[in-house]
């Protein structure tokens, strides 16, 4: 039997279906994996990637279809047996234990030596040892999880999965939180673990990796495989094309606003300080411009944005709103004076997942929607009737505002998120990576929602990690580098390489900052 | 692809079968509190329908469910702003021998001394909000270092139970019926049911304190001072627990020490079995209400049929248990729907 299988990829998925509620999310799909091979997956949020995932990793039941692993019938419904199969799964929530060190991680499930039950780490931890060697971890396998950066807990997870001896590791959006040279080191890794002959299932929205990366490329839409091609058979435009079905604008068609800098003001920033975060930085932003954040990872972007928002308070600096000095307490206060925030972590800090549409959408305008003024009562009448008027304005896709956020994609959540703040009087809103882990045709949605935010006068600060996302939604660009902001860019300048080469360069050393 | 086809076709009724069984259990998670109240109803009618089924035993059950049902929709309060107070029933024992000690020993008129003993409640929860949000103690550990020192506070004040010196109006006001002949706990019930359902889900305090027990950054993030919201729930539900104490000590006639401690068991159970009532693992009153009723129906089933004293602990434990695991079951389903 094995000798018959040899020739016939090494797994085989054929009709793979499975529904939710009635509804289509994987149907009937057929893909081949082999080792020694990068498999990409891409497709818009809700095409059936996580869902084709969660089938192999055994954690959904299909409703139908087949997996054979060499020719033999993988289990379904099994996480075991797609564990003993040699499947492994790393998901972007990173499934590690924060207080256990990387070695304890790697190990966990794992059978350990022992000695009268009592476990000998040293024995125990040569083969973690051998894979963390593979994938170059240099820091010492007992530090604890909680102290390892995002780059080094991948690390963790990848050589878990290798200590398993997994022939598949399959890779939910890995570079989601990492930098630019950290994601390069991951490719490296990736390139070599496919030469030792492990096949890579890598699921991302970043498309120019996709491309760049794997060795085959299959697209999902609504719950169908419409695309799959070897490498070099599809360029960026192509596969846009394939996972949203229509092509989108090129960047260089967007005409960006010329900022006005004889114009107050909306805010100041100046000289703001907060331990070894932030280095006093020192900016101002104009009216009916967007103005981004671009940086590594770790640059004290998403720390600046908590001290513009009253999360946490400067050691030094202060802030002026529309050329008033002014002091930020708390989140209330900083709201109060019109400043708002859309965090980066939209499931633990933004959406109330249990809570519907409407709900999320007036949380922050409660005072507004009181059925008489100076009474604490919320008129249910006004409510819908804005949350409804919000949804129909950013075109948030929900069957109604009584709907439970958390049946909607990341991209409807997050743009009601956005709609949150719409009629809360805000001057300021402060997105941090507006866009991460949306697809094509939301992204490009919820850049329309914050440019047109913009030219009606509220001031935009937009955070992102993704040079591509910066360069298609600024008007001005200040680039920031250890606590420092290391160079500013608009219109023409505005370049990926421009971006990149500020986020590793200062631009200004002597003066340090731009004013 | 003789062999994939069978494969398919075996597959598919086991699809029909589980989806069937999910759709079964949702149901059972949202409704089957109700039908088990119900059921109780309906089986005690039937088999004991002199005793059960009369006006008199249907006033004595809800003259017994009125003080648990206070108590616990203040407990609900904290457990929609995702904390806990596991000193509600320590609360309502210390104010019902305050109540009763004011009266008895320091000569209070009656309204001057329930006021007193309300507002001690409610002080009393607030003291437990700020030692969790502010101190940032453990609700569990907080709540429950409180209530252990209430006892011995209460202890200090008076170590034997007050009994003399109570004034009649005041048993009066637990034992009387002003309105439609009902029990006056009953009444005091229902306005306080009313008006903590209207300030849960028809006012601005309301939506926030569903905000910060659903995601406290995000609720944070959107301007809700979050203390404070959670101060307010702990001091609803000491408000409650005194007000509970209160009724208890004028049904009593005296003030004893830990004589409502058994509350705090009652509210948790009746609270859990409504969280997992009509919503999925949501705290609210409404559920609330039916957990407790629940509770009243089976104490009240359980002593008509003679079963002994010590079953009713058993019961309550059973509740207890089942009341959360079906909390938790509807919550995971809710979660994977």
């Amino acid at each position: 039997m094995p000798s018959a299988v040899s020739a016939g990829p090494w797994m085989r998925i054929r009709g793979l279906t499975k529904s939710f509620a009635g509804e289509l999310a994987l149907d009937h799909a057929d893909l081949d994996i082999e080792r020694g091979k990068v498999h990409g997956l891409v497709g818009a949020n809700g095409a059936g990637k996580s869902t084709l995932i969660r089938c192999l990793a055994g954690v959904t039941l299909a409703d139908e279809g087949s997996v054979t692993v060499s020719g033999e019938d993988l289990q379904k419904g099994s996480p075991r047996a797609s564990e003993q199969a040699g499947l492994a799964f790393i998901h972007q929530e990173l499934n590690l234990i924060p207080h256990f060190n990387a070695l304890q991680n790697m190990l966990l499930g794992a059978p350990k030596v022992t000695r009268f039950g009592i476990i000998d780490w040293q024995r125990s931890g040569v083969a973690a040892r051998a894979a963390a060697e593979r994938v170059g971890i240099r820091f010492p396998l007992e530090t604890k999880v909680s102290e390892l950066s995002v780059a080094q807990r991948w690390l963790v997870m990848i050589s878990k999965a290798l200590v398993r001896d997994a022939s598949m590791i399959a890779m939910d959006e890995p570079t989601a939180s990492l930098s630019g040279p950290e994601s390069e080191q991951l490719f490296a890794i990736i390139r070599d673990l496919s030469a030792q002959g492990v096949a890579i299932l890598y699921v991302s929205h970043r498309l120019e990796e996709v491309l760049q990366l794997c060795d085959r490329i299959t697209v999902l839409r609504d719950g169908r495989i419409v695309d799959a091609a070897e490498r070099g058979a599809l360029d960026k435009k192509g596969l846009v094309r394939a996972i949203i079905g229509h092509d989108i604008r090129p960047p260089d068609e967007r005409a960006r606003f010329a900022t006005n800098r004889s114009r107050q003001p909306i805010l100041s920033v100046r000289d703001i300080a907060w331990k070894s975060a932030v280095k006093g930085v020192r900016f101002d932003l104009y009216p009916g411009e967007v103005l981004a954040l671009g940086g590594l990872v770790g640059a004290g972007r998403t720390e600046l944005a908590h001290l513009m928002a009253g999360v946490t308070r400067p050691d030094a600096g202060h802030f002026e709103l529309d050329g008033k000095r002014l002091d930020i307490a708390n989140e209330a206060q900083a709201i109060r004076a019109g400043i708002a925030l859309v965090p980066e972590e939209r499931r633990s800090q933004g959406v109330m997942l249990q809570q519907s549409v409407g709900f999320n959408i007036n949380i922050s305008t409660l005072k507004k929607l009181r059925a008489v003024p100076g009474l604490p009562f919320v008129s249910d009448r006004k409510a819908r009737r804005q949350a409804e008027g919000l949804v129909a304005r950013l075109g948030i896709k929900t069957p109604s505002v009584k709907t439970k956020i958390g049946g909607l994609s990341g991209g409807n959540q997050q743009k009601a998120l956005i709609a949150r703040w719409l009629n809360a009087g805000t001057k300021l809103l402060i997105l941090d990576e507006p866009s991460r882990g949306v697809d094509v045709g939301a992204r490009e949605e919820i850049h329309d929602a914050i440019r047109a935010l913009a030219r009606s006068g509220v001031g935009i600060l937009a955070i992102s990690s993704d040079v591509e996302e910066l360069t298609l939604l600024a008007d001005r660009v200040l680039v920031m580098r250890e606590g420092r902001i290391t160079g500013e860019l608009t219109g023409a300048d505005i370049t990926e390489a421009r971006i990149i080469e500020l986020s590793y360069h200062d631009a200004n050393d002597e003066e340090g900052n731009i004013a | 692809m003789m062999v994939q086809a069978g494969t398919a076709a075996k597959d598919a009724p086991p699809l029909r079968k589980s989806s069937w069984k999910r759709t079964a259990l949702i149901w059972l998670s949202r409704y089957g509190t109700i039908v088990g109240l119900l059921l109780m109803v309906v089986f005690f009618s039937a088999n004991a329908p002199g005793i059960f089924l009369s006006r008199a035993n249907f006033l004595n059950i809800l003259s017994q469910a009125s003080l648990t049902a206070i108590i616990a929709s203040g407990l609900t309060y904290t457990l929609v702003v995702g904390e806990f107070d596991l000193s509600i029933g320590y609360v309502a024992s210390f104010v019902g021998l305050i109540v009763t000690g004011l009266m008895a020993y320091q000569g209070f008129p009656i309204s001057l001394s329930i006021v007193c003993a309300l507002l001690l409640g409610a002080a009393i929860g607030a003291f437990n909000g700020v030692l969790v949000t502010k101190v940032r103690i453990n609700a569990v550990i907080s709540t429950l270092g409180v209530g252990t020192m209430l006892t011995g506070i209460g202890f200090t004040y008076s170590s034997f139970p007050i009994a003399t010196g109570i004034p009649r109006p005041f048993t009066d006001i637990a034992l009387g019926r002003l309105v439609f002949g009902l029990p006056n706990p009953v009444i005091i019930m229902v306005i306080v049911l009313i008006v903590l359902w209207v300030i849960l889900n028809k006012t601005d305090v309301g939506q926030k304190m569903q905000a910060v027990g659903s995601n406290l950054e995000a609720a944070r993030l959107s301007g809700i001072r979050v203390d404070r919201i959670k101060i307010f729930a702990f001091a609803t539900a000491g408000f409650c627990a005194a007000l509970t104490g209160t009724l208890l000590s004028s049904l009593l006639g005296s003030g004893t020490l830990a004589a409502a401690d058994g509350y705090l068991l009652d509210a948790f159970a009746a609270v859990f079995l409504g969280s997992a009532t009509l919503r999925e693992g949501e705290f609210h009153i409404s559920g609330t209400l039916i957990g407790v009723l629940i509770l009243a129906v089976g104490f009240n089933g359980l002593s008509i049929f003679g079963a002994p004293t010590h079953f009713q602990p058993i019961f309550k434990g059973a509740i207890l248990v089942l009341a959360v695991g079906m909390s938790a079951l509807a919550r995971r389903y809710a979660a994977s729907a």
